[in-house]
């Protein structure tokens, strides 16, 4: 019984941490000008997370090392130290993305101008990281989460057209009004959205955290596989809402209250209560995740000490530079940058950099020192390498397309 | 015109041969405890003198100690930091070299910790909660 308890709190923990600023912002950004004519790349998206996380799960249950001692042990300081200011870079790019969302979306619940929020946000971030227990904070944030799923329930009370719906998503083609470089640039968008980088260094981190052996693996498989998919599904929803009610009146998605508006139609004013429980969650959960990502990806290159579960004071330069963090976010959003618009640079951004997370990720997966009898399997390892084609292939055409279309606009 | 002697074949050992570059550079290194101390930057082996001819018979050198530091500038861009500023993790306190170093003694006395032990006197353990057992 506990263990199924303990199942279930996992793939439902799973499912409302999936969201995060950046698969709210591009899902409804692309709802409103693509219809459902992208998600096939969540699709996409979604099994690459699973695969990876599941792979960097394994690495940290098998070794007790999480992913970014690895990367500097097999790419050497050099490459590796590149890696690290890449990475590091656009997860601090994420942190102040999500810190921005949770401004945002208090403003919503408040009228009080987000810059108000903005301290408070910070401030709550730091407290429940340096107080707080890690599967308490854990589970908080991602069952709260959950009340996202009222994108769903307002979609089905939209009464939409189904079949256009279907149609949109099972014949995937480039709007008449959108040329074909921009439809691309957010098919990368949406993918680094689903496979950002800080959900594998906070994965396998969180596994060491939390002490895993090789006998809980079969759980965090099951989370992430059932989880992680549903959780896509809550992508899709926010996306199809926005196809429904944006798309046919010609509202291209800039802000956050944009992206609700559909719930408040099809659900009306309950809805929009819990919409704004769910913003605020998954914004917050998103911040914890990615300020603690920040101190982990250094911490590990750098060998320092760390991890929640040590008393601050043990881990004192991790807490230092989380702290440092923190109050960079807040310097960049207090200048008055609009956080919808960091979040659309941070996926694109995380799209370009997602070779440098996953390909060491493979690479010491299939190493026996670290790995013994837990190597990856030969489906495991053809799947992994059909993924480093898309992401290297989506790396490489970011750029590129970036400056072609815009950056989206 | 210096000829060089052919080197010695490499003598018969028992136990596990530990490549310097794969299995101990840029390792973790963790105290008795498992906390986690620094990286490994380097490696002290004891040589001879330099210039000094090496008699035939002479036993291999062997490592003395492991250094760390703040090194990783001349790692990368070439050039050898002076030696004051590589900090030692003496050979005789490793217990064992796994995916990780893992050392017989406690973190808390190395040298190579005073970074840290700073940031948590100075900062840290001074905000209220720092000394907080999360568990």
């Amino acid at each position: 019984m506990k263990r199924v308890l303990g199942v279930a709190l996992g793939i439902l923990t799973a499912i409302g941490g999936f969201v995060d600023i950046g698969d709210l912002v591009t899902n409804a950004v692309v709802g409103s000008r693509f219809g459902l004519s992208l998600v096939w790349v969540v699709g996409v998206g979604v099994l690459g997370i699973c695969l990876f996380a599941n792979m960097s799960g394994r690495v940290a249950a098998a070794s007790g090392r999480a992913t970014f001692e690895v990367i500097r042990e097999r790419l050497g300081p050099r490459a590796g130290l590149v890696n690290l200011s890449g990475s590091f870079l656009i997860n601090l790019m994420t942190v102040t993305a999500e810190i921005g969302g949770i401004a945002l979306a208090l403003q919503l619940a408040s009228s009080v101008h987000y810059l108000m929020w903005i301290p408070v946000a910070a401030v709550a971030v730091w407290l429940v990281i340096w107080r707080v227990k890690f599967s308490i904070m854990e589970n908080v944030t991602g069952l709260l989460g959950l009340t996202l799923i009222v994108f769903a329930v307002a979609l089905f009370l939209l009464k939409p057209d189904w079949g256009a719906l279907a149609g949109q998503a099972l014949a995937a083609a480039v709007p008449a009004e959108e040329t074909a470089s921009s439809y691309w640039y957010y098919a990368i968008a949406l993918f680094g959205a689903a496979m950002t980088p800080y959900e594998v260094f906070f994965f396998s981190s969180g596994a060491v955290e939390e002490g895993w052996s090789i006998k809980d693996l079969i759980q965090s498989r099951i989370d992430v596989l059932v989880g992680f998919p549903l959780g896509g599904l809550l992508s899709v929803a926010i996306a199809g809402c926005a196809a429904v009610v944006l798309l046919p009146a010609g509202i291209a998605v800039t802000s956050l209250s944009q992206i609700i508006l559909p719930v408040a139609e099809g659900a009306g004013k309950v809805g929009l209560a819990f919409v704004l429980v769910g913003l605020v969650a998954a914004t917050f959960g998103a911040a914890l995740e990615t300020t603690l990502s920040s101190g982990y990806t250094l911490a590990q290159f750098f060998g320092w000490s760390w991890g929640k579960f040590r008393r601050p004071a043990q881990a004192a330069r991790f807490h230092l530079a989380m702290i440092i963090c923190l109050l960079i976010g807040m310097a960049v959003l207090a200048t008055g940058v609009d956080p919808v618009l960091i979040t659309e640079y941070s996926v694109v951004f995380s799209a370009i950099a997602l070779p440098l997370t996953y390909l060491p990720i493979l690479i010491v997966a299939n190493d026996p020192q670290y790995m013994g009898e837990h190597v990856n399997g030969r489906p495991v390892n053809v799947l992994g390498m059909v993924y480093l084609v898309i992401i290297l292939v989506a790396s490489l055409a970011a750029i590129p397309l970036m400056i072609v279309t815009g950056a989206g606009s | 015109m210096k000829t060089y002697r052919p080197l010695a074949p490499v003598p018969p050992i028992a136990g596990r041969i530990l490549d310097a570059q794969l299995h101990l550079l840029d390792r973790q290194v963790l105290d008795n405890d498992g906390v986690p101390v620094t990286t490994v930057d380097d490696v002290e082996l004891s040589a001879p003198e330099e210039e000094t001819v090496i008699a035939p018979g002479t036993p291999a050198p062997i490592i003395t100690a492991l250094l760390t530091g703040p090194v990783l500038g001349t790692r990368i861009f070439g050039g050898r930091p002076p030696s004051s500023r590589l900090v030692r993790i003496p050979w005789k306190d490793v217990a064992d070299v796994g995916v990780v170093v893992r050392l017989g003694v406690s973190g808390e006395n190395l040298e190579s910790g005073w970074v840290e032990r700073w940031i948590r006197d100075k900062i840290i353990a001074r905000i209220p909660g720092g000394r907080h057992d999360p568990r």
